[in-house]
């Protein structure tokens, strides 16, 4: 089979799971208490006959089933519905937050396996040494901190009392440099740099405290097997052992991990982006859920259900191209 | 014997130091390799067989280490300790350095096929890309003559379409396909001695027969030695020359396979004779040895095998047997670790057989003698 066969066939097999997410989400937040209408015009003393006048332009009278199978209508042709607080359609309003949230999501994760992959090989190779004493310590500190805290201490030393970097706002890299009333287009990308580099930080350490830990055990238990023993006994040097010959079967637990990861990562950026005030889908989903703006909430739930499917897809690809003793049929 | 082996062990200790104590796991053991000489190193498992031979290359994993012996090969020295000034043991001069070792010894002089095929082979690497690799490595070779070569090795141990299955990873091959690579593999490299680490144990007897075949044509063919280690006394009796029996870290016995088989000095090989099959004797049933091999962290004193020997006298418990040349042939060396035998002087036809009741007790504490209970007929 081919690899793309395999890559559309996967995607195919995601329809039933993206159903299933929809109608749960549909479900749960019709249990809610409260709704957009009110919550709306909390400050208004509307009548009966103008709720109910409103409820009637936007659907809300209608049945349960009649609301889901209009919304479902909808997302076969791209609509995510029509988002009544914000007066506009929520498709539009996820792309246009769609930008910071993956360049936060994305980047925090390019810091994980930057830093994480060679800190976790060096600790495995010194085992029980100091690196692993302090890989250990640093993954401990890691897991068990939440991000908003190491948020909220990354600002304080480095924002307020260094002022070495911005303390929140994303100075985005697709919009023009005299926008933000910068000179030139290298300016723009230092200050993106910038301005990211701290909610990176804070949404990355527990994915790289992780896969540091996991990597590190994935090379333990490598350099145990009897190929590494064997290409000891004909005289590879530790270094091409550990680069070549243990390494890549490491790795391949480390590409699920970050495959699963991405919907914890895309979860703790909803809180990182209140953090640092980024106007990414986190936020929206966050104000969304505050407004009872349900249509919202509805859509970005299936969209970060849709990233995180297609994210295992991924996996499975990328896992099959790299080891070869899984064939794209399925079976080994 | 010549006097020029090609390798030579001499009182090799290898102790590992682990939470519970230290555990001998090798105990002074001695012997040599002659060139073009199929060596084999017999014993159950956990008898230490496999970390005598590792110790060879100084590859010994983790918390062990070894703590005393000289080992040479031709005319270097892979191990050798002398008395430093402060008393403590330091390495000799002579001794190869690490890097040396890496370089100078594994893989070109000296290389490995392990038990387990499936294992010895990394899953994520074409067959051909481990073979290149160490072929380059240990020949000082092109990546385009070392590819030319390996591919010339596989048809050499009877891999069809060679060129074919070079680009092929391992799980595309089966397990007698996969050792007849690491063969190749270890020929490839031309080294002078190769250590075989239960190379058919894992493989059906069918399979086992063709790799053993396969390996005696390509000794001859390429006058490699071989240091075979197996607990199988049927591979040992099919293509070794001279052998060692080991138990608990000792080697026992040590003659020419034929005095081996037909001129045993010691119980315990006795008793691995006596639990396989043979040609050339029918039997009722096989005999498993009895009892279990005692723990090398808590060795028994006196003969290591006296919890099991059904010839263990008292004197047995008390005194350690080395190993003797007991031959009554003077152009034969056989040596035996038996207290039985007069050479040893111990008065063993004087003293007292061991009952099983005080071997049990032996078996539990093993090391505290027991003088009570004995005389009794067996
Ligand atoms: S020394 Fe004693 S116990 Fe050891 S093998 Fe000989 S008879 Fe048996």
């Amino acid at each position: 089979m081919s690899i793309l066969r395999y890559a559309i066939d996967r995607i195919l097999q995601t329809i039933p799971v993206l159903i299933g997410v929809s109608l749960i989400t549909f479900l749960f937040i019709n249990a809610l208490p409260g709704d957009v209408i009110s919550a709306l015009y909390a400050d208004q003393a509307l009548g009966e006959e103008s709720i109910r006048a409103l409820e009637e332009r936007h659907g809300l009278n209608e049945s349960f089933f009649e609301r889901y199978l209009s919304f479902m209508a909808g997302i076969l042709q791209g609509d995510l519905g029509y988002s009544i607080h914000y007066e506009t359609s929520v498709t539009s309003l996820v792309l246009t937050r769609a930008g910071p949230t993956l360049m936060l999501t994305l980047s925090a994760f390019a810091f994980a396996i930057v830093t994480a992959i060679p800190l976790g090989a060096i600790a495995a190779s010194r085992r029980n040494q100091s690196p692993d004493h302090l890989s250990r310590i640093v993954a401990l500190f890691g897991v068990s901190t939440p991000s908003f805290w190491v948020g909220i201490m990354l600002i304080v030393i480095f924002a307020v009392t260094l002022g070495w970097l911005p303390s929140g706002g994303l100075v985005y890299p697709w919009r023009a440099p005299g926008h933000y009333g910068f000179d030139s287009q290298l300016e723009l990308y230092v200050q993106t740099v910038q301005s990211l580099l701290l909610p990176m930080i804070a949404l990355g350490t527990m994915q790289m405290a992780m896969l540091m830990r996991i990597e590190r055990s994935e090379m333990v238990e490598t350099l145990q097997r009897d190929y590494i023993q064997l290409a000891r006994a004909y005289g590879v040097s530790e270094r091409t052992i550990l680069r070549k010959h243990a390494f890549r079967e490491a790795q391949l637990p480390i590409i699920t991990i970050v495959g699963l990861n991405i919907s914890t990562a895309l979860g703790g950026s909803v809180v990182i982006e209140q953090v640092f005030d980024i106007n990414g889908i986190g936020k929206l989903l966050l104000s969304a859920i505050e407004l009872r703006d349900f249509q919202v909430v509805t859509g970005i739930t299936l969209v970060l259900a849709a990233i995180f499917v297609i994210g295992v897809v991924i996996t499975d690809i990328a896992y099959a191209y790299i080891d070869p003793r899984i064939t794209l049929d399925g079976g080994e | 014997m010549s006097s020029n082996p090609l390798l030579s062990v001499e009182g090799l200790t290898v102790q590992f130091f682990t939470d519970r104590g230290t555990v001998t796991a090798v105990n002074e053991i001695s012997f040599e390799i002659q060139e073009e000489e199929i060596v084999g190193l017999v014993g159950e498992s956990g008898a230490g067989k496999s970390v005598a031979s590792m110790s060879l290359l100084r590859l010994i994993n983790g918390p062990g280490r070894i703590v005393e012996g000289e080992i040479r090969y031709k005319d270097r020295t892979l191990f050798a300790l002398e008395e430093g000034p402060d008393g403590e043991p330091r390495k000799r001069e002579d001794m190869l350095s690490d890097e040396e070792m890496r370089t100078e010894i594994r893989g070109n002089e000296i290389a490995v096929i392990f038990q387990d095929p499936m294992e010895s082979l990394n899953p994520v690497y074409t067959v051909g890309n481990q073979l290149q690799e160490f072929i380059k490595l240990n020949r000082d070779i092109s990546k385009k003559e070392a590819r030319s070569e390996a591919i010339r090795m596989l048809r050499e141990v009877g891999i069809s379409d060679a060129a074919e299955r070079y680009e092929k990873y391992p799980h595309e091959f089966s397990g007698g396909m996969r050792q007849r690579v690491l063969i190749a593999m270890a020929l490839a490299c031309k080294p002078n001695l190769i250590i075989a680490d239960e190379p058919t144990t894992a493989l059906d007897v069918t399979i086992e027969g063709q790799i053993l075949d396969l390996v005696q044509d390509l000794q001859e063919k390429y006058g490699t030695s071989f240091l075979w280690v197996t607990h199988d006394m049927g591979v040992v009796a099919d293509i070794c020359e001279q052998v060692n029996v080991m138990y608990l870290g000792n080697i026992v016995e040590q003659a020419p396979v034929d005095d081996i088989f037909y001129n045993t000095k010691h119980l315990y090989t006795d008793a691995l004779l006596d639990s396989m099959p043979r040609p050339d004797r029918t039997v009722e049933r096989l005999k498993a040895i009895k009892g279990v091999m005692p723990s090398a962290i808590d060795p028994p004193e006196g003969c290591p095998f006296h919890t099991r020997c059904p010839d263990a006298r008292q004197v047995c418990e008390q005194t350690h047997p080395d190993l003797r040349d007991v031959s009554d042939d003077a152009n034969i060396i056989h040596r035996s670790a038996c207290l039985k035998h007069d050479i040893f002087n111990v008065n063993y036809e004087g003293s007292l057989p061991m009952t099983d009741e005080t071997k049990r007790q032996a078996n539990t504490s093993a090391g505290t003698t027991s003088v009570n209970e004995t005389g009794a007929d067996r």
